[in-house]
């Protein structure tokens, strides 16, 4: 079985290739701050808008080291109970009353209560140790024997004092339980931290991560994100179609298609077996990578606009990447 | 080991040169980049950039901030040869590979070539060479070792500009130079040489100059403004010229950032006396049942409801533009700002502000509203007919003027309607205190009828009265 540290990266340009092994499309910048945050061991904010791969980016890590993934969804309300170990309540009851006897037999010979606890302190605190101990994820995380990848996604969601019991684990990787002392990680796992911005996420916070911020993709990059994840589409649609979104986030929307809406559409005029766009298919299906109303009716209003235009581009693409074809 | 200390140099450099880009960089963040250069070297420059800005930029504006700076910083600091250019000179090659000449593979090639600046007896000779010569690969070394050796990067403040060019000239091997000049010039022999001379002296001392110019608005900006800050934060805001108002702006924005930090933490508030059932159940089944611990319902506290009233006549204009900034950068803490803006009669300016990026709006509000013959018996008036019906428990309402009625009807008695209706009543008074009920203030009479009344006119009081305004709201929910 392989550990998360015997998986190396030598540099960069390795992160980049491994990523794209798993059909992760990313640019360099992406794969510096992955490389950085495994060789330096310290956790990434990962911010951006939403749909644009930063949960998968977790996943990806997960399967290229072959480690598992452990998620930790936040939540207003969120708590240590509920992310870090709770203790089996049921089960402590449960083993109480069936060991009743037993204790007693134990405490045959004790005269007295001072005695009696006397005796039951020698057998140490029993029914909290890590049998009654019901593990969460970031529990479960530092108690991986190969390590893992930790996602704690939309961690803005998550109330202040949550994210400052986290600061314990995100700098140090351990925890303090109580009962238990101080749990420390196994093997550090590599920790991905996601953000949709809903707040502003504290200094303290931020100084122990590193930053990365994922942007809506560039035409190339999302072209051949479209290659990996839409296998059969033709690359004249593919083309067109990402000009067309790429057109599409320039005009004021309440909520910009994103990469998976990007896919979600392409599958979409994959079934209807569209070889090209046109007015119709478009207007036809623009509600699958639109979500607001009054976004689809101003995509509407545009439409024609949009469409010249993402053919043109389209065509711009297509002569400099046969260009580009010829060079290489 | 020399290597890995040049590293280090420049990149404290660097941290400072980030500093002087209003970036504030912890010293974690330090260590982390320091380490991240080691790991991805410094042979290529995109690399090297994302990989500092993972770890020193924590957010998407620090990050635009920092590209900047990164590359205002290792940019190839050249010394400009006139005439004689000399295309690609070996070390001039490498330009595009290594960013800044300062960076530690460059250095260890410059020591091959006489130790730069370090022996002045052969380094003054080569300088007098270097310069007619025109060799810039070498000279650009030789000038940011010397840049170096002076301590460049502790310049703060443009008088010492002077002192900087001369040294670097200096320890670039000035004196030499100079020495060679006055030999010629007695030899009168070669008066071609003198001028060739006296041509590549002058030469030498501009570029430099403007490579001092240039390393003074990199490092030489964060000492400076912070002074300037400060005084900005203290001076009246009626003195406070039109060409600081950016920098006003970037402050209010930064003190409401510090006060929404501040606040957002005390938006839930317990309501004593009302258990939370359900999580105290939960907790205490550890203990049987047996109520240990108990939890209480708490609340979201509401967030004030402001209703703005700005004088906008000539004499507290300044302040109104800055309290309205200051409303709007708090927009995560108020939940909803009315704001009116009034001379002699009150106008409503929330759609503009709504409409507009604050900054623009603010004039555009100057500009309509503003004029003079303050009339506040008029304005309590208009108050009275149009907005007392949506003032209520809930709201606080802000007042912000000098009361100067011009001795016109004041008409204290609405003032006392607002006070009983409003959460609370607040007025700022750009005045001393001691100036109230003077002359044509009517301050005295309208002070009774306000929760707080109070001089305000400087940003730290304009930051003082917003703290309280939204620390006592959350008190009292």
């Amino acid at each position: 079985m392989k550990s998360l540290h015997d998986s190396h990266f030598d540099s960069v340009d390795v992160v980049l290739s491994r990523l794209s092994d798993v059909d992760y499309i990313a640019d360099r910048q992406l794969a510096t701050a992955i490389y950085l945050a495994f060789n330096l061991e310290k956790p990434v904010l990962v911010e951006g808008p939403a749909g644009v791969g930063k949960t998968e980016l977790a996943k990806s890590m997960a399967s290229i080291l072959e480690v598992p993934l452990i998620r930790l969804q936040c939540y207003e309300g969120l708590d240590e109970s509920k992310a870090l170990y709770e203790w089996k309540y049921g089960k402590q009851l449960l083993y109480t009353q069936l060991l009743k006897d037993k204790l007693a037999e134990m405490m045959q010979g004790a005269v007295g209560l001072a005695a009696s606890i006397e005796k039951l302190h020698a057998h140490d605190d029993l029914f909290f140790s890590e049998h009654f101990l019901q593990p969460r994820p970031l529990y479960q995380a530092l108690h991986q024997e190969r390590g893992c990848v930790l996602l704690i996604d939309e961690i803005d969601k998550s109330d202040p004092e949550f994210e400052a019991f986290l600061l314990e684990v995100l700098s140090d990787f351990q925890v303090s339980v109580p009962e238990l002392g101080t749990i420390a990680a196994k093997v550090k796992p590599l920790v991905f931290l996601t953000s949709n911005n809903t707040r502003e996420m504290s200094d303290a916070l931020k100084r122990r991560c590193l930053h990365l911020h994922i942007p809506f993709p560039e035409a190339a990059i999302e072209r051949r994100i479209l290659e990996r994840r839409v296998p059969g589409l033709s690359e004249t649609l593919n083309r067109e179609l990402v000009a067309f979104v790429q057109a599409v986030r320039q005009i004021d929307l309440k909520k910009q298609p994103s990469v998976s809406e990007t896919i979600d559409w392409a599958k979409t005029l994959l079934l209807l077996n569209a070889e090209h766009l046109n007015l119709d298919l478009v207007r036809d299906t623009l509600y699958v990578f639109l979500k607001f109303e009054q976004d689809i009716a101003s995509a509407r209003e545009q439409l024609p606009a949009l469409l010249t235009q993402a053919r043109k581009d389209a065509e711009m693409a297509h002569a400099t990447g046969s260009r580009h074809a010829k060079h290489a | 080991m020399q290597q890995a200390q040049g590293m280090q140099s420049t990149l404290e450099d660097f941290f400072k040169a980030l500093r002087g880009s209003d970036l504030e960089v912890s010293l974690n963040a330090q260590v982390d980049a320091a380490r991240a250069a080691q790991l991805i070297g410094w042979r290529e420059r995109d690399l090297l950039k994302s990989a500092l800005g993972a770890t020193l930029a924590k957010t998407q504006p620090d990050r635009a901030v920092f590209d900047q700076a990164f590359d205002r910083f290792f940019r190839f600091d050249s010394f400009g040869v006139k005439g004689r250019a000399r295309p690609s000179s070996p070390a001039g090659a490498s330009q595009e590979l290594q960013p800044d000449p300062e960076s530690p593979p460059q250095q260890g090639s410059g020591q091959g070539q006489g130790g730069p600046g370090g022996c002045q007896g052969s380094g003054g000779q080569g300088l007098s060479q270097l310069l007619l010569a025109g060799d810039s690969a070498t000279l650009s070394r030789r000038m940011q070792q010397a840049a170096r050796e002076v301590g460049l990067t502790d310049i703060w403040f443009f008088t010492q500009k002077g002192y900087y060019t001369q040294k670097i000239q200096q320890a670039m091997g000035l004196e030499l130079l100079d020495r060679e000049i006055t030999e010629a010039r007695r030899q009168t022999l070669a008066p071609q040489r003198l001028a060739e001379l006296e041509r590549v002296r002058k030469h030498l001392f501009n570029e430099v100059r403007n490579f001092v110019e240039r390393k003074l608005s990199m490092y030489g900006t964060a000492p400076t403004r912070e002074l300037h800050d400060d005084f900005l934060q203290t001076q009246k805001l009626s003195n406070i010229d039109r060409r600081d108002f950016a920098r006003m702006h970037e402050i209010v924005r930064k003190i409401a950032r510090r006060l929404a930090e501040r606040h957002a933490r005390r938006k839930r508030r317990e309501q004593r006396g009302q258990l939370d059932f359900r999580r105290t159940m939960r907790a205490n089944a550890a203990f049987g049942g047996v109520m240990f611990e108990t939890f209480w319902r708490s609340t979201k506290v509401e967030r004030p409801r402001v209703v703005a009233i700005c004088d906008v006549s000539g004499s507290v204009r300044q302040y109104a533009r800055f309290l309205l900034l200051f409303l709007y950068s708090l927009d995560e803490l108020v939940s909803d700002v009315q704001s009116f803006a009034f001379t002699n009669h009150l106008v409503d300016v929330s759609a503009t502000f709504e409409s507009l990026p604050v900054e623009q709006a603010v004039d555009k509000v100057m500009q309509a509203v503003g004029g003079s013959g303050t009339d506040y018996g008029q304005v309590l008036e208009d108050i009275d007919e149009q907005l007392m019906h949506r003032i209520d428990r809930r709201t606080t309402v802000l007042i912000l003027g000098d009361a100067r009625n011009n001795r016109g009807e004041a008409h204290a008695e609405i003032m006392k309607t607002l006070y009983g209706r409003a959460r609370r009543v607040i007025w700022l008074n750009p005045e001393p205190v001691s100036f109230w009920g003077l002359g044509d203030s009517e301050m005295k009479r309208y002070a009774p009828y306000c929760h707080i009344a109070r001089e305000c006119n400087s940003l730290r009081h304009l930051e003082r009265t917003l703290d309280e305004l939204l620390r006592t709201n959350s008190a009292s929910a």
